[in-house]
């Protein structure tokens, strides 16, 4: 599939959106997000989800940086990855796509803390500027770093959809034996998401709801909303009774202290 | 409190909305400072009139160093701007700025980091993959909806109960975050065993001695008969201990999956699902 000229630049604006997202924190650099703009510009908006999804569940724990740590750019797999598995034809699955943009995300990754660096002389031009009381140049100074995040976004996107022929042509260099392996990696990609994202959250007292997790979704097939539902039934249940123990240990009547919690939780 | 006011409610939910802005001008230098004063420059400008050596003052004084959740900052500009309208000078309300913006990164990002986003993002990436194709719009609204909300929330509380309010706020939200994670556990846990996908390859077949026939056996087969999902829970827990228990980067630990997958793949112990 060929990728015109203004399909290109449409792209590089949808990057350029995105990615000034991530600093107003209205997330839109998300991989979901990215690939289904993508999806949208080149019509093909069915292998755009399968992407976008995929390397959604990826990159999921990859968002998780303490204050001011950047994590791997979901612009890889959600616009290279997408562009990759889209041009393609359908020879590079969802999930090869995503093993293949890896290297992207890192990049982009670094690219950003150089961005944040550039960035770094900002604050003393802006002093300069509210000392000659030039509120005009503060005010485009203090907003520096989201249009550079634009541009750099856009050039990505750009570049990325505009060689996406030459792309596509190292992709064929690579021999089949590599792209199934690749393929079964990205399957096993989530993982680690999912492990990420369960080391910052999981207590030892949440092991129960891992579990009930893993039953309904592998014996009962539970779809996820289902699962959530379950999920909420029993914290609610927790959260409802929690209260009861210590009141139990006093008094026998346990109304006042389920009408305690439920002032607390209002 | 005395005399006239010079913020209305406008003022202040101008200011709220503005949090958006926070990151507008981030750096490795002072990382959100920049921001910060930009999202207070209206409220100062009004403050402060035709004086404009103060508001270049006020303006520089917020540039220094600041770090926190943008969904909880209203909270903060919220208490800054009351106190800046009643008269305190920058020392005293810096003393609060700066003693509320640990808590409340802490508390903003364990909520909308660990628990609003990875329950919105695995609920409707889930719903992507079974095509319904909106799920993307879904996600932004639900997301936003609910960050949106938070900030306006906050920003109210912060303008109504003023500085005694922190304590109770974090105790509420302490609850809530724990019932959120606990959702957020159960929905990750199904969604580790649907969504990574490990299959063996491997059959065999066969001729039982006096049998006629062939029988084929299926590794998988008999794996999804002692528990569905088995090679997909194991991995994520390897990962999960390596990342726990032996501190392994994410880049260590992408790089060990994508050979395990094309080493098993290569040896065709594993297949595409």
């Amino acid at each position: 599939m060929h990728i015109s000229l203004i399909q290109a630049i449409l792209i590089g604006l949808w990057t350029a959106f995105c990615y000034a997202g991530m600093l107003w924190g209205i997330y839109t650099n998300r991989a979901l997000v990215l690939s289904f703009g993508v999806g949208v510009i080149l019509g093909d908006i069915p292998t755009a989800l399968a992407c976008g999804a995929v390397a959604e569940l990826a990159f999921m724990g990859f968002g998780v940086g303490a204050g001011g740590t950047v994590p791997p750019n979901p612009i890889g797999p959600g616009i290279i990855g997408t562009l990759l598995a889209i041009t393609s034809a359908g020879k590079i699955t969802a999930a090869s796509a995503l093993a293949l943009s890896i290297p992207f995300a890192v990049a982009i990754q670094f690219l950003q803390t150089f961005v944040y660096t550039l960035c770094a002389g900002f604050p003393e031009s802006a002093k300069k500027a509210l000392k000659a009381q030039n509120f005009t140049k503060y005010r485009l100074i203090s907003n520096a770093t989201v249009c550079l995040f634009a541009i750099v976004g856009f050039f990505l996107g750009f570049l990325g959809a505009y060689s996406m022929s030459t792309l596509q042509t190292l992709v064929k260099m690579i021999p089949q034996w590599l792209l199934t392996g690749l393929s079964v990696a990205g399957g096993m990609l989530p993982a680690i998401g999912f492990a990420m994202i369960m080391s910052v959250m999981l207590k030892k007292e949440f092991i129960p709801f891992a579990l009930l997790g893993y039953a309904l979704a592998a014996y009962f097939t539970t779809p996820v909303i289902g699962i959530a539902i379950f999920g909420t039934i029993v914290a609610l249940l927790v959260f409802f009774f929690s209260g009861k123990k210590d009141a139990n240990a006093t008094t026998s009547s346990a109304n006042t202290s389920t009408e305690e919690s439920r002032d607390d939780w209002i | 409190m005395t005399g006239s006011k010079v913020f209305t409610k406008k003022d202040y939910l101008i200011t709220t909305l503005r949090a958006y802005f926070l990151q507008n001008g981030f750096n490795y230098s002072n990382y959100q400072g920049l921001g910060y004063s930009l999202v207070m420059y209206p409220a100062f400008k009004k403050l402060y009139g035709n004086d404009k050596a103060k508001l270049a003052k006020s303006l520089e004084e917020n540039t220094e160093f600041y770090n926190t959740n943008p969904n909880f900052l209203p909270f903060i500009t919220s208490i800054h701007m009351a106190m800046a309208d009643g008269g305190a000078d920058y020392q005293e309300a810096r003393g609060i700025k700066m003693a509320l913006m640990g808590p409340l990164a802490g508390i903003g990002d364990s909520l909308s980091q660990f628990c609003i986003a990875p329950l919105f993002s695995s609920i409707f990436a889930s719903l992507a993959m079974s095509g319904v194709t909106l799920a993307p719009i879904f996600f932004l609204l639900a997301e936003n909806i609910t960050l949106l909300a938070i900030k306006l929330g906050v920003g109210a509380y912060g303008h109504k109960l003023g500085t005694s309010m922190i304590d109770k706020l974090s105790s509420q939200m302490a609850v809530i975050s724990d019932t959120a994670a606990m959702i957020g556990i159960t929905v990750i846990a199904g969604l580790a065993a649907t969504f990574v996908k490990m299959k063996v390859g491997i059959t065999y077949t066969v001729t039982a001695k006096g049998a006629t026939g062939k029988s084929v056996i299926d590794i998988q087969q008999m794996l999804d008969k002692i528990a569905p999902a088995l090679l997909p829970v194991l991995y994520t827990l390897l990962m999960y201990y390596l990342i726990k228990k032996r501190h392994w980067t994410t880049y260590k630990l992408v790089i060990l999956t994508v050979i395990v997958g094309i080493v098993l793949s290569a040896l065709k112990i594993l297949t595409t699902a």
